[in-house]
């Protein structure tokens, strides 16, 4: 009987820090959490606007169970709000402008009457409010010793489709709050951040004859051409030191992945196969992921550059027409149902190249264009439900997804 | 616990300063307006035409480059587009007429033209493995045209994915027109 505990002891633990385990958390179990705010400037509509962004933050980084009812209190007061009494934690901040415009922000976290945590923010307009909102989330659950919400603060680029052959490039915040149009006019896809400082990005422009990779600077705006080919040109990933591309080109009409060198402009021919392959993902310096028709279907393979041999990485689903990786585990897109009409059609699915585990990461709609955070903690993702496009987070370690619907427009591509 | 005041200024947008105005950084619907000194120009030339040159030879009396591109689009409407099964690029039976008819305008009222071959999918999605759908597709036309004769350098290729739908309801008979492989003409 012992040793059955300790295998079962043993398993457990093994199987712990395993992402393709659902986490499964009592919600009832998480601390309690108010917002109270105390703000001396600004209107109600902007207070509301910030309480509420600020809330679903507090509840995306997944510690708390956070009220979401909206009150107001005085900042210095020792006291929370009679109806805040019984929280775990009050989270009080005070909005106010400064004499150059800025918006100014204190705030504090009490427990048990004792100020746990302090921090004040400032930034130059209000109308980028919601990044403050993401700081001082991501500040909370680093005071709280959870494992780093990095991407919060990260901008997401996406292309938004508005009409036949006619598209938008999109710099945004994770929750769509913030929307600044980089690109427009004409037809231009596939965005990817040049670096990981997010300063630049490549996109692919079809208003000339041949399809073309361009490069923007975010602070001036200067646009470099980088590269052309007929049939398609994507930039599917760009490696860590951000000195190498893996794209998709079709020099013949035929279409293939290329490592292409940023510094000496020129590139290598990394797949071969008649049929298709594309979005290749760098699994390292020397290996990549990839997704190929060579079965009939599409699916997702791996392969050594300069290696001929291949080999198969997800043996589930139908037709797994995207991926993205991050370490040991895969993300990929899988068509669940063959009856188009089903609500249920593309689900993202998370495999570990390391075990034989296979997690569904969503259940209805069709999800698409998974994106891991650099840091692995959460994937970025298309969700098309009833006529809806909307950007989607996955909380791979808490197993929540939480969804923020797009206005007009159909999310194409993203990146973060 | 000792209470300790931090102040920073968010970072994050500040790489935003760029984007300060409304306006996009890159628009590619405009051409680049360059502000020049302002700078006296020659007076117009002007010709007068005599009774005899006034006379239009050309029955529509449209210039060079007016009739070039009427006759582009009119010959893009008698190409016809070519449709597919779903998740496949071969060309079925159905549709070798439309390519035999294609070629043969190809070869004759369009043979001064460049062909542009443009590939589509239905809503199936919008990642890269779509658009590569549509781009075989686009080369199997073009294959096609080819061993019917037409000259090979003088087509080009390029695949919207599900991005150029003409049909955008959830029927199976809309998703299937938009499978197809368009053909546009170019100078």
């Amino acid at each position: 009987m012992k040793i059955v505990f300790i295998w079962l002891f043993l398993l457990s633990y093994a199987f712990a820090s395993d992402a393709t385990i659902e986490v499964i958390k009592k919600v009832e179990s998480l601390p309690t959490l108010a917002v109270e705010d105390s703000s001396i400037s600004y209107d109600d509509t902007f207070k509301l606007e910030f309480f509420k962004t600020l809330v679903s933050d507090l509840n995306v980084i997944s510690l708390f169970n956070v009220d979401r009812h909206y009150r107001e209190t005085h900042f210095n007061d020792t006291n929370v709000i009679t109806d805040n009494k019984d929280m775990n934690y009050v989270l009080r901040y005070k909005m106010f402008e400064d004499d150059d415009g800025a918006l100014n922000i204190e705030t504090k976290l009490i427990s048990n009457s004792a100020n746990v945590f302090i921090k004040n923010y400032k930034i130059s307009s209000k109308n980028v409010y919601m990044f403050v909102a993401h700081a001082i989330a991501f500040d909370i659950n680093e005071f709280m010793g959870a494992p780093s919400v990095a991407w919060m603060k990260n901008k997401v680029i996406f292309s938004r489709v508005i009409d036949a052959k006619l598209s938008e490039i999109v710099l945004s915040d994770y929750t769509l709050n913030y929307q600044h149009v980089l690109v427009k006019g004409g037809f231009n896809v596939f965005p990817k951040w040049a670096n990981k400082n997010q300063d630049a990005f490549y996109y692919t422009s079809f208003n000339s004859t041949k399809p073309t990779l361009k490069r923007v600077k975010l602070s001036t705006g200067v646009t470099e051409t980088i590269i052309s080919s007929d049939g398609m040109m994507i930039c599917s990933d760009v490696s860590v030191d951000a000195n190498n591309l893996l794209l998709t080109m079709a020099p013949n009409g035929q279409p293939d992945i290329y490592i292409y060198n940023v510094n000496t402009k020129k590139y290598k021919r990394v797949t071969t196969y008649g049929g298709i392959d594309v979005n290749g993902q760098f699994l390292d310096d020397e290996n990549i992921v990839f997704i190929s028709g060579r079965l009939g279907y599409p699916n997702v393979f791996s392969k050594k550059i300069g290696s001929s041999s291949v080999e198969q990485m997800v043996y589930y689903g139908k037709s797994n027409a995207a991926c993205s990786v991050n370490g040991e585990y895969i993300v990929y897109k899988a068509r669940e149902s063959s009856n188009a009409f089903s609500e249920n059609t593309f689900n993202l699915h998370l495999i570990s190249t390391k075990t034989n585990f296979i997690r569904r990461l969503t259940a209805t709609g069709v999800n698409e264009f998974p994106r891991f955070s650099k840091d692995g903690d959460a994937i970025l993702f298309i969700k098309n439900y009833k006529e809806q496009s909307a950007l989607g987070i996955i909380r791979l370690n808490h197993n929540k997804n939480y969804l923020f619907p797009l206005k007009y427009g159909k999310i194409q591509s993203l990146d973060w | 616990m000792k209470n300790i005041v931090l102040t920073s200024v968010v970072t994050a947008l500040l790489v935003f300063s760029g984007c300060s105005s409304k306006d996009p950084i890159v628009d590619e619907s405009a051409t680049e307006v360059v502000a020049q000194p302002a700078q006296e120009v020659a007076s117009v030339d002007t010709e007068t035409v005599g009774k005899d040159d006034a006379s239009v030879t050309s029955e529509n009396g449209m210039s060079g480059a007016d009739s070039n591109e009427m006759t582009m689009a009119n010959l893009e409407k008698e190409m016809l587009s070519v449709y597919f099964d779903f998740d496949k690029f071969n060309i079925t039976s159905q549709m070798q007429t439309k390519i035999a008819n294609d070629a043969t305008l190809a070869k004759t009222s369009a043979n001064s033209f460049m062909i542009k071959l443009e590939g589509n999918c239905d809503e199936w999605g919008s990642d890269e493995y779509n658009f590569a759908l549509g781009l075989k597709r686009a080369n199997a036309v073009k294959n096609a045209l080819v061993s019917e004769g037409v000259d090979a350098n003088r087509i080009t290729m390029v695949s919207y994915g599900e991005s150029n739908a003409v049909c955008s309801d959830k029927t199976k008979e809309c998703w299937a027109k938009n499978r197809r492989v368009d053909f546009k003409l170019l100078p």
